[in-house]
């Protein structure tokens, strides 16, 4: 695997708050998923390998190339910025157009370039409409429609998911997909486990500016696994569903909060079999609601940093 | 060079027919209102043309006037704080600045293709007004259109001249300063008229001592301090004017140019 | 009870009347300002008139071959117009964002939500830019008065000249409340306080270049009404008693300042509202 990205001993802060701190890692071409609570550094990172901000200390190359100052290498990378923001007056059409064209494209081409980037995240039927006009997920499928329109061979991704309902969200996890298997390499950041997991199983965790993790997701998965799994049940009858989970030694501890247990186990999948049972034979009366405070990526992060 | 002007056929669009242009537009309609009104008066009442210094003066040094009070006082000056200043600030408080920044186009040859956006904009609005107003004031008081059409010329240059370097000027300090527009009104209402004032060296640091030497027209005395000006006033050449309203822009440039390359630009989450 | 409740606990302490919520909105406001060291530079150049006056009037009290520098009701209509560029600049410094940038950031929405006329939201932002404004105005030009009695050890100036604290504390509110009401109602107009700098800066030189061109054209002053400026400077003169400028009826003038807050006020209004009424 080629690297597409290389950080070397990367540090960046904004006055006195550090943003990144002496990270040095490598991103191999294919789909990488940046993954970190808010405020994690994950924003800092996609910054500074879009080459909008310089590290204040250490040096990150892009395709072998330092990133700063260095246009020439944005005709390989088509950036999804995270925020929310257009040239509201203009249609869908006719902003990418213009910013495929900054890209050196005739205006023809650029305007059929746009158009089938538009047409590939569904926005060909909209793409007369002003941007003013669009609802937050079209927003955001335009956002992805510029940055990929000029076919570069990097994607850098911020929160595209973000604000998309899940029609959506299934609809452009499907396109990233299918982006990594046409060969084209992909970054894409958020702050939820299971966005990621469906698109990638290699990924990047970062917390407080630091990378936790760097691998293959199932690894981090099974660190989850290994660490005692939280699950709070309401139901009608706790005690006889607590007699029922101390019969089987994968239940650690179990406590009674107001009508609900509260269960540790160290194997969460087989107790969520078993859990299911006995909610379907309903032999132990009612169950309202399952819930699990550990199932995030806090609590991997807060296994992590422990 | 190229890159600049796919940014400048960008920015020319966004900037015509944005809001604001229409407003200025206006702004820059109202001489030529006010031009309507007085060949109205003029022409359909029996006054008679206006008096300075007891005498009659005529409709071209009535048009003279109105460029010195309306385009090089104001006009000229607010127009190149305004979107002088707004060149980069504008897409950086709306959050566009990231798709320019993320193109195979180097930072400076963005803000000079906004420049020149700029200037397009602005001498599209500000020059057909002059011709207008030429062409409705100075055939009063049987002033001659051809007569004066060399100076309207001179006008019309000197106008684009003071467009190019107030704009160049507030470009700077918008790429550099985070209150720009404050700055740049202290600059053209406060720095400016108050250093013209003056004998010696300060005045060739502004833009308005070597715009105003290439005006064709008398300067009016319409205030203390125009009387003042006047005294005080050394005029240069105006080769020597052009030549330094050129390095003023070039230079202002070039260094607004260097300021966006190097920059940082950590936008509001 | 030994062990205290560590949940929520509802507020027991007191509560303001109805009606003050607009002081919470200026103090922070004013707070935020007097935090920048800008703009606390720019107050400080904004005084330095003040300081050279008061050396004036030093030297007038104590040196004998000064006395040709002794105060006079002139002099303070004087000063309060030399501060006229720093109310400028202080107003759009001020001022420009106010509302702008709360609705740039739909923050309307937020403060309306709370228990928070749309009046006292104007009333708060209003007193921010007046307050900043009062203190390069009427401060100190009453700061001034005072220092005269101080050095002339007597009473005598300001005994014989009884009517120059009310007249500049008339005209200052006067000037300020027109001045800051015109800048507020400019700042609802848009979401960026650039725009509205340069708005508020037409509305100021734009209208005194148009009186300017209608005064060399036809020689009569009586056109000063178009000039917002020479309209608080007319208005100025009447109130210190001093010979007017123009020769524009002073209701005149009045009636065009008065113009200027009513119509501000009906900009006001319209535009501060929690939601934008599309239809």
């Amino acid at each position: 695997m080629n690297t597409i990205i290389a950080a070397d001993h990367v540090s960046k802060w904004y006055g006195q708050i550090i943003g990144l701190n002496d990270v040095t890692l490598t991103v191999p071409s294919g789909i990488t998923g940046l993954l970190g609570p808010n405020g994690a550094g994950k924003s800092t990172f996609m910054k500074l390998i879009t080459g909008q901000l310089k590290p204040s200390k250490g040096a990150i190359s892009v395709f072998g190339e330092p990133i700063w100052q260095n246009p020439s290498l944005y005709f390989r990378i088509g950036f999804c910025p995270e925020q929310d923001a257009f040239y509201e007056r203009m249609t869908g059409l006719e902003w990418v157009t213009a910013l495929v064209r900054l890209n050196g494209m005739s205006e023809r081409a650029a305007a059929e370039m746009a158009r089938r980037a538009l047409d590939l995240v569904d926005l060909a039927e909209a793409a007369g409409k002003k941007i003013g006009a669009y609802s937050k997920g079209m927003r955001q499928r335009v956002k992805m429609a510029q940055a990929l329109a000029h076919d570069p061979e990097l994607l850098i991704l911020d929160e595209p998911l973000s604000g998309t309902d899940p029609i959506a969200r299934r609809k452009t996890i499907r396109l990233i997909k299918e982006l990594g298997r046409t060969g084209k390499s992909v970054i894409v950041s958020s702050h939820i486990l299971h966005e990621i997991e469906s698109m990638t199983s290699n990924i990047l965790l970062i917390h407080q500016g630091r990378v936790l993790a760097e691998g293959d997701v199932h690894q981090i998965r099974d660190l989850i696994d290994e660490h005692p799994h939280t699950v709070y049940i309401k139901a009608d009858q706790t005690r006889a569903l607590a007699r029922q989970f101390l019969a089987h030694d994968d239940v650690l501890s179990l406590k009674f909060e107001d009508q609900a247990v509260v269960v540790q186990t160290a194997r969460p999948d087989a107790f969520y079999a078993r859990l299911t049972d006995l909610a379907a034979s309903g032999e132990l009366g009612a169950i309202h609601e399952v819930t699990s405070p550990d199932d995030n990526l806090q609590a991997v992060f807060q296994y992590l940093v422990k | 060079m190229v890159s600049a002007l796919r940014i400048f056929d960008l920015s020319l669009g966004q900037m015509l027919w944005s809001r604001r242009s229409l407003f200025l537009a206006v702004l820059v309609g109202g001489p030529v209102v006010l031009a309507v009104a007085i060949r109205a008066v003029v022409l359909l009442t029996p006054v008679e043309m206006p008096q300075i210094r007891g005498a009659r003066v005529g409709g071209e040094a009535l048009f003279g006037m109105m460029i010195w009070l309306l385009y090089i006082r104001f006009i000229v000056p607010v127009l190149g704080v305004f979107y002088g200043t707004s060149l980069i600030a504008d897409e950086i408080d709306d959050k566009t600045i990231t798709y320019l920044f993320t193109r195979p186009i180097r930072r400076g040859a963005i803000l000079i293709g906004k420049y020149l956006a700029y200037l397009a904009c602005t001498i599209l609005l500000v020059l057909p007004s002059v011709v207008l107003v030429y062409f409705l004031i100075v055939p009063l008081g049987e002033g001659r259109i051809g007569g004066a059409f060399g100076s309207l010329l001179a006008d019309l240059g000197m106008l684009a001249v003071g467009l190019a370097g107030y704009g160049a000027v507030f470009a700077l300090v918008g790429a550099r300063l985070k209150r720009p527009l404050v700055i740049g009104l202290v600059f053209a209402f406060g720095w400016e008229p108050a250093v013209l004032l003056f004998p010696g060296y300060p005045k060739r640091f502004t833009v308005a001592y070597y715009l105003q030497a290439l005006v064709p027209h008398a300067m009016p005395q319409d205030s203390a301090v125009s009387l003042l000006m006047q005294v005080f006033r050394d005029v240069p050449s105006v080769p020597l004017s052009l030549a330094s309203l050129a390095s003023i822009t070039v230079i202002a440039l070039w260094l607004a140019s260097r300021t966006v390359e190097k920059r940082e630009y950590v936008l509001e989450q | 009870m030994p062990i205290h409740d560590q949940g929520y606990r509802h507020y027991g302490g007191d509560r303001a009347s109805h009606g003050r919520s607009w002081e919470v909105i200026a103090k922070t406001g004013i707070r935020t300002f007097v935090g920048k060291r800008a703009f606390i530079g720019l107050l400080l150049v904004a005084w330095f008139p003040f300081f050279v006056r008061a050396v004036q009037i030093y030297a007038a009290a104590n040196l004998p071959r000064a006395a040709f520098l002794a105060p006079t009701p002139e002099m303070f209509r004087q000063f309060l117009e030399q501060q006229e560029i720093f109310l400028f600049f202080v107003t759009v410094y001020v001022g420009a964002g106010l509302v702008a940038n709360d609705r740039r950031a739909n923050a309307l929405q937020i403060y309306l939500s709370k228990p928070l006329t749309r009046t006292e939201y104007v009333f708060g932002k209003l007193a921010i830019l007046m307050t900043f404004l009062l203190l390069v105005t009427w401060v100190p030009a009453v700061v001034l008065l005072l220092v005269q009695i101080m050095f002339a050890g007597n009473f005598i100036f300001f005994r014989t000249n009884i009517h120059l604290f009310p007249a500049i504390t008339l005209f200052s509110f006067i000037q300020v409340l027109t001045v800051s009401s015109a800048m507020l109602a400019l700042s609802s107009l848009s979401r960026s306080s650039r725009w509205v700098g340069v708005l508020y800066a037409a509305l100021t030189f734009f209208t005194q270049a148009i009186y300017g061109v209608l005064y060399e054209v036809t020689r009569d002053s009586r056109w000063s009404w178009i000039s917002v400026p020479s309209d608080l400077s007319q208005v100025g003169d009447f109130i210190f008693r001093l010979p007017l400028r123009y020769r524009t009826p002073v209701p005149v003038s009045f009636l065009a300042i008065a113009a200027i807050v009513v119509v501000s006020g009906l900009i006001l209004e319209r535009r501060v509202r929690g939601v934008e009424v599309v239809a």
